[in-house]
């Protein structure tokens, strides 16, 4: 017997929402941890303007302090964009699951979702929010973890991986544009000393700095840090191995469960594959990184819609109507009208 | 050194004048028990406690929990549970089980007749307004066949025990029974907290549970369907049964469906798979006849299936329960029971009822009017302890409304007398006491019936109180049925 369509859906968007909320932990970490002595009220402004949330942002907080940014991305429930929304997302999403995933998928996740409910105040202050970060990072690890673990390998542990890898994709090619983010709201950095403290900075949000440079020996040179998180295909982050995991989960749900449909999405998959040969070939990638980002950033977003289409259950695109996955959408839109 | 008795569990321990669960036996039954007790007097109350702790926050940290969805949030809530266990002798059980087999099996005909012959009315042992102009008598069932004669698969039947230890019927639960959820939880956690309780005893299985109510509904599956694809049917994850639906689903195996993942065509039903459409028989339902089908029913129901009542008369799909079943658990209805029982089987009730006074008929109103301070008046329609007057402990005030309530609509009000409810040592506050118990064994029913060993001991944590609902500030107890001296 099939998976339930509405179960394929929930995994993979159980999947998105932790891996979401484990790359928001880990670039907040990895500022904290390596960005002191810069003028904190002001150097935070650009993680508003990567997630082009300055709208929403200005409108409850105004001041781009650390404190008011932190609270925003970490702990704001009316943000849909935090990692508190994140993961309380993600657990309604397993609990809707819990008669099919096993148990210890959800304690997990149960478990670490109450963990994170009494962070307080005083665990986002400066001196604790490495730590706390940290906490939920791991927690997010954990949870992929447990579902490597335990898992039924059928259809739904596919979607499962597809949304933690369509994910991971946007995740690292947004951060990619972090450059262009802090041009944007004026934090150029002054000297080149600063140029690769920024670029390894930039490693180090996705998990890569230590693969990097055992790969790349004369340091983080802008133009190759931008490839290896773009095209590498062994560094489990980049966008080429994200997006090349998801042909191949397409294939299988093609040739192994017969859902023919899965056609569609793997000519999506194609588009994507051919930006990043473009960008493969580009000998300066980084004054070209914001628009191959945009062209990457409209290919995910197809790709979620053709999944939506050809296996959820949704209505063509044109004809959507707030659904229990409402914020997913609403997220994604939100995405899709910054581009 | 001696410690302080103070801290042993039952030192100051003094059921009177109830009967109690776990001192009250005597003869050869009190042996089991007077080691269990010893055992627990083994540990003193700050163990107890600590013990008592871990296991709710493991409740919570397990999820099995109800949730209160507020604008903002959802915020899950445990049932409490309190550690010390209600026993239930091999004796005991053997007169439970067959008493709630007899029943469950006399409902059943019951419901065959009334939706077909009526031979139960024309006879008059039944009165006919009492059925036919029921809220919950649904005509839609007229004629339907469902498979084996089974309208109530699964049922719940409260069972309280008076001053003198006698088992007595307080309620029949024929259309959604729940909490049976807790039943193989608490036990799960009363493993895990006190192995030291259990330890050499031996305790009937509940954790079969998942696997008895598959097989049952296996055996209703349509007629010609040899491998019935089996769904349960949950209004979703809003509702504050949701984790019992979650644990049933998981326990049979079967998926957890809602009204959206479902389709009627052709009178046959049908769930959204990533593969297409695939046909579903069997659907054990958690939502309510009203809002099952809004084709039939409720026309604004969200949580249903448009066609479902269509694919059931064809004979395409089975119900459990079926439609139409709150005709036979009504508490008016109930006062039949005994006689409809007699009707059927020609035996005489294994477990007794509560007197019960209709006040819908000129006797049971004076009466119940003129007794009102002994009395316990509930309201017929209402469920989950919710409208209960309960006489002795009124107030004056609270009698004279109740009077009120009663005169302006008469046919929706019952009384019985007031039950000592049976206690069982309680740890509250820091302390062990008597509590009020009720029991609610789960039987479930496709050809036959089988009963789930004990069932849900409910315990009213306010001191003095009678009404154990959750709703109502009520917990829950482990429930153990002793498997007898055999050896």
């Amino acid at each position: 017997m099939s998976l339930l369509s509405r179960y394929a859906e929930d995994l993979f968007w159980l999947a998105r929402y932790i891996e979401r909320a484990s790359n928001l932990a880990r670039i907040v970490e990895t500022q904290v941890a390596y960005d002191r002595g810069r003028d904190e009220d002001v150097s935070w402004a650009w993680l508003v303007a990567l997630h082009s949330d300055q709208e929403r942002f200005n409108k409850s907080y105004g001041d781009a302090s650390f404190a008011n940014v932190i609270r925003f991305y970490v702990a704001d429930m009316e943000n849909a964009g935090s990692v508190r929304f994140s993961l309380r997302a993600a657990r309604e999403n397993a609990r809707a699951l819990r008669a099919v995933i096993p148990t210890e998928m959800w304690n997990h996740l149960n478990e670490f979702y109450n963990r994170f409910l009494i962070v307080s105040d005083a665990d986002l202050e400066p001196i604790r929010l490495w730590r706390t970060c940290a906490q939920i990072k791991d927690g997010c690890y954990a949870q992929i973890g447990v579902a490597e673990s335990t898992l039924y390998r059928d259809e739904g542990w596919r979607f499962f991986r597809i949304g933690l890898m369509l994910e991971r994709a946007d995740q690292t090619s947004r951060l990619l544009d972090v450059k262009f983010a802090q041009l944007a709201t004026g934090l150029q950095p002054a000297d080149r000393a600063g140029d690769a403290t920024f670029w390894s900075l930039v490693l180090r949000s996705a998990a890569a700095y230590q693969a990097f440079v055992r790969l790349e020996r004369r340091g983080a040179d802008p133009n190759r840090v931008a490839r290896f998180l773009l095209i590498n295909s062994s560094h489990p982050r980049s966008v080429a191995f994200s997006v090349m995991q998801i042909k191949m989960l397409l294939h299988e749900l093609g040739s192994g469960y017969g859902l023919r449909q899965s056609r569609h999405a793997q000519e999506k998959i194609e588009a994507l594959l051919e930006v990043l040969q473009v960008a493969a070939m580009e000998p300066d990638l980084v004054s070209k990184l914001h628009a191959i980002n945009d062209s990457l950033q409209r290919s995910l977003i197809e790709l979620t819609n053709e999944l939506g289409l050809r296996f959820f259950g949704h209505p063509p695109p044109e004809a959507v109507e707030p659904s229990q996955l409402a914020t997913g959408a609403q997220s994604q839109s939100q995405r899709q009208s910054s581009t | 050194m001696t410690e302080p008795t103070a801290s042993r569990p039952l030192a100051d321990y003094d059921p009177a004048p109830f009967f109690c669960e776990l001192t009250g036996r005597t003869g050869q039954d009190a042996a089991d028990l007077a080691m269990i007790r010893k055992r627990l007097e083994g540990h003193d109350v700050a163990t107890l406690m600590q013990r008592a702790r871990e296991a709710e926050n493991e409740l919570f940290n397990l999820g099995i929990t109800f949730t209160v969805y507020t604008d903002k949030d959802a915020i899950d809530r445990i049932l409490p549970f309190d550690v010390i266990p209600r026993i239930l002798t091999a004796a005991e059980w053997r007169q439970i089980e067959s008493g709630v087999t007899q029943r469950v099996q006399a409902l059943n005909l019951f419901l065959w007749d009334v939706y077909h012959d009526q031979k139960i009315l024309k006879d008059g042992i039944v009165p006919r307004d009492l059925v036919l102009g029921n809220s919950n008598y649904r005509p839609e069932m007229e004629g339907l066949d469902p498979p084996c004669g089974t309208y109530i698969h699964i049922n719940g039947t409260d069972i309280v025990r008076n001053r003198n230890g006698e088992f007595q019927v307080l309620e029949d639960n024929g259309r959604s029974p729940s909490g049976v959820s807790y039943v193989v939880e608490n036990r799960h956690l009363m493993q895990r907290a006190f192995p030291d309780l259990m330890r050499g005893l031996k305790v009937q299985p509940v954790s079969n549970y998942g696997e008895q109510l598959v097989a049952k509904l296996r055996e209703v599956a349509p007629a010609g369907v040899d491998d019935p694809s089996i769904v349960l049917l949950s209004p979703g994850v809003y509702n504050s049964a949701y984790f019992e639906h979650i644990f049933l689903a998981r326990e049979m195996g079967v998926p957890l469906v809602e009204g959206r993942d479902l389709i009627v065509e052709n009178d046959r039903v049908f769930m959204r798979t990533l593969a297409g459409l695939q046909p579903v028989h069997v659907i054990y339902r958690r939502i309510n006849d009203d809002f099952l089908d809004p084709e039939a029913f409720n026309k604004k129901s969200m949580l249903g299936v448009a066609g479902l009542m269509r694919a059931a008369r064809k004979g395409n799909l089975t119900l459990a329960n079926a439609v139409g079943t709150g005709v036979a658990d009504d508490k008016a209805v109930y006062a039949y029971v005994p006689d409809i029982i007699r009707y059927y089987l020609t035996e005489e009730p294994i477990l007794k009822n509560v007197d019960t006074h209709i006040c819908g008929t000129e006797v049971g109103l004076k009466y119940t009017l003129d007794h009102l301070a002994e009395l316990v008046v509930k309201p017929v329609g209402e469920s989950g302890g919710y409208g209960i007057v309960v006489g002795p402990k009124a107030t004056q005030m609270e009698r004279e409304a109740c009077r009120r309530q009663i005169e302006a609509d008469p046919a929706n009000f019952i009384s019985q007398p007031m039950i000592d409810l049976s206690v069982c040592p309680t740890l509250v506050d820091g302390k062990v006491e008597p509590r009020h118990v009720d029991l609610r064994p789960y039987a479930v029913t496709g050809r036959s019936t089988w009963v789930l060993p004990g069932g849900l001991t409910r315990v009213a944590l306010k001191r003095g109180s009678l009404i154990v609902n959750s709703s109502q500030g009520g917990g829950t107890k482990d429930t153990w049925v002793l498997e007898g001296a055999q050896s």
